[in-house]
């Protein structure tokens, strides 16, 4: 197990070396000279190279990148064109915003999809089942902007049950994750955005989960399951959701990836102050440092995700073990 | 109790339903099980033994409809107990399986030992350290060490997991363990490994056995008593002795010829021509007709009843009046491949 998850890690520092390196080189390629806005051309031909040594940018290209790759380990990122302020410091307050919208949304989207999936192929051809399948594929169709709009037009506009956008009321930021998670308003405030997510993401999960179920439902150890005199309930959530779980976890840690994409719409639909609005500010500012940041702080994230999956899921399947040290 | 019958089973049919209709996979079956003894169902892949089992231990999938005039064991009416009740009155407490595929029937993600575990505490209300050393005593029993509890199914052999379910099996002191193609799939080592320890463990615990197999070996060497299936009905019924020695239904004279035998070297074995029916829709005469070489007009037309030709020995064939010729005929291969 230990040596599984060493390995994982090491895996997992890989891939973030590489992702660095792809994106040094992306924004290196990005058209136009990613300098144009601090730097003007209109100012004199001095005082542009001078800049440009301030920046480190009169520097060989290789040289350059190692630059970068020490002050990315010393959590030296750089400072925004836009408003001066170190990329770090407008990061970490952006990060914990859209982990927790996040981690709401997927908690939903899991719990609730795992649950329904699992009744759906347990009651199969019923009344769950059906309805499910069908408003499953609804959700699925309907962009996250469109159901999200739905929402804030129903319930906010016409019923006011809900603010309209913002993380907490006007004028009462919070100092910290710790003060935002005990203050009620952020709780009513990110109910209508996890939905919006949940619901997007909520069909493949659940759908994963009855086929999933389904084919586990026809394995030997259930029809013994069943024999040993187990409750029906015992039968359907120790013996086969147990198992058919194993597939919606690795299909949660590539929605993980995917579930940034619907992140970036849903922050900007909902003024959610996350990496995702950040993403879609700094990139129509061309606030190059920023943008680069927020890419590697999402990055970053996805991957992390990725191996607290890996790691879970050798905690519910015991085979994975073997097959970690064979690989030796 | 005076009564000899541990479970009698009087007329027991299961139906599917397909697409292509009404499968009768299991028809019109009696047959009882006495007190301490091995009860022998034998038939081709298909004949409806595994059905027959489902059906008695209510495990028919959702298409399957069993219906028997009644089922009792040990004096109680069983059929017509509710799921409920069935489920924690009868199932594993007192007819425990040892199932088709042992090899997978473990759930891959929990320690065996805690699966065996899961069957004693789901009917006895006793302590996980209690329970531990019951199946410590198992293993034992049926020759796997105790550490081995703690492993995952995926570390073991077949013949372990094999071994790791008659544990199961055993573990709540059923009065019948019903063992469905116990050997399949196991070398021939291993197969003879498990018999011995199977007949050990009878010689120490006083449950009855329905032991079902295709292999006519395993079922004459294990069985007291043994019904043949043909099509989803028992055709013949006899002490394993009798059955060998003087079988009287044509299916049960052609298995015998499509064996071989150690003891008579240089036998031609002889298969049976055809293949068995498709059970769909009602059929008249006798299932075996189409592939049995003594049949003749009665047999297409109506369907033969249960003869009793001795004592405790049943055959339902219209023609078993002429066992003498029918014997003489069978032992010849132009009989059957003309």
């Amino acid at each position: 197990m230990l040596e599984y998850v060493l390995r994982r890690l090491l895996y997992m520092l890989i891939t973030i070396f590489a992702v660095a390196s792809i994106l040094f080189v992306i924004f290196r390629l990005l058209p136009g000279e990613a300098t144009l806005q601090v730097i003007s051309p209109a100012m004199d031909e001095a005082v542009q190279e001078r800049m440009k040594a301030a920046f480190g940018l009169d520097k060989p290209l290789l040289q350059q990148y190692f630059i970068y790759l020490k002050n990315l380990v010393s959590l030296e990122w750089g400072r925004s064109f836009v408003s001066a302020r170190r990329v770090i410091d407008i990061l970490e307050y952006r990060f914990w915003n859209t982990v927790l919208l996040m981690a709401a949304g997927m908690c939903m989207t899991l719990m609730l999809g795992v649950g329904i999936g699992m009744v759906m192929a347990w009651k199969r051809n019923g009344p769950i089942d059906i309805i499910g399948t069908v408003t499953g594929l609804i959700f699925q169709a309907a962009p996250p902007f469109v159901t999200g709009l739905l929402l804030l037009m129903v319930l906010s506009y016409r019923l006011g049950l809900f603010p309209t956008g913002g993380m907490y009321p006007p004028g009462q930021r919070p100092d910290g994750v710790l003060e935002l998670l005990f203050m009620p308003e952020f709780w009513h405030r990110i109910v209508l955005p996890t939905i919006t997510v949940g619901l997007y993401y909520i069909t493949t999960p659940m759908l994963i989960m009855r086929d999933s179920m389904l084919e586990v439902l026809g394995s030997d150890f259930i029809e013994l399951a069943k024999a040993k005199g187990l409750k029906p309930r015992v039968v359907m959530i120790k013996h086969a959701a147990r198992n058919a779980l194993l597939a919606v976890v690795t299909l949660a840690s590539i929605m993980v990836g995917f579930a940034i994409g619907g992140q970036v719409v849903v922050e900007a639909l909902f003024s959610w102050p996350g990496m995702g609005q950040l993403m879609v500010e700094s990139a129509a500012s061309h606030d190059y440092p920023v943008a680069q940041g927020t890419f590697l702080m999402l990055a970053i994230l996805v991957i992390s995700l990725n191996f607290l999956t890996d790691v879970w899921y050798c905690y519910l399947d015991p085979r994975i073990k073997i097959s970690a040290s064979g690989l030796n | 109790m005076t009564d000899t019958n541990l479970l009698s089973v009087a007329n027991l049919s299961v139906g599917y339903s397909t697409s292509q209709g009404v499968v009768n996979a299991v028809s019109d079956v009696s047959f009882d099980v006495r007190r301490n003894e091995v009860f022998g169902i034998a038939g081709e892949s298909g004949c409806g033994k595994s059905t027959l089992i489902r059906a008695l231990l209510r495990l028919l999938s959702n298409n399957g409809v069993s219906t028997a005039t009644s089922i009792t064991y040990e004096g109680e009416d069983v059929n017509s107990f509710s799921d409920d009740k069935f489920r924690d009155a009868i199932l594993w407490k007192r007819i425990s399986l040892v199932p088709q595929s042992a090899m997978n029937s473990l759930n891959p993600v929990y320690r065996v030992g805690d699966q065996v575990i899961e069957a004693i505490r789901a009917h006895r209300s006793v302590s996980r350290s209690e329970a531990r050393e019951r199946v410590e005593f198992l293993f034992d029993v049926v020759g796997l060490q105790p550490e081995l509890m703690r492993s995952y199914p995926h570390e073991f052999s077949g013949g372990m997991r094999q071994r790791a379910m008659i544990a199961m099996s055993l573990a709540l002191d059923p009065g019948l363990i019903i063992m469905d193609e116990p050997t399949t799939g196991l070398d021939v080592l291993v197969q003879e490994q498990i018999l011995r320890r199977v007949r050990e463990i009878r010689a120490e615990v006083s449950s009855s056995i329905i032991l079902i197999t295709h292999d006519i070996a395993v079922i004459a060497e294990m069985s007291d008593r043994i019904s043949i299936m043909y099509g989803g009905k028992i055709v013949e019924s006899a002490t394993a002795i009798d059955l060998f020695e003087s079988p009287f239904h044509p299916y049960t004279l052609g298995l015998k010829n499509a064996f071989p035998s150690i003891s008579v070297m240089d036998n031609e074995l002889i298969s049976i021509p055809g293949t068995p029916p498709a059970l769909i829709g009602e059929e008249s005469g006798c299932l075996f007709e189409p592939r049995c070489p003594f049949s003749d007009a009665t047999c297409a037309q109506i369907l033969p009843q249960s003869h009793s030709v001795g004592e405790m020995h049943q055959v339902s064939c219209h023609r078993h009046t002429d066992v003498t010729e029918l014997r003489e005929k069978a032992s010849k291969k132009s009989t059957w491949h003309c």
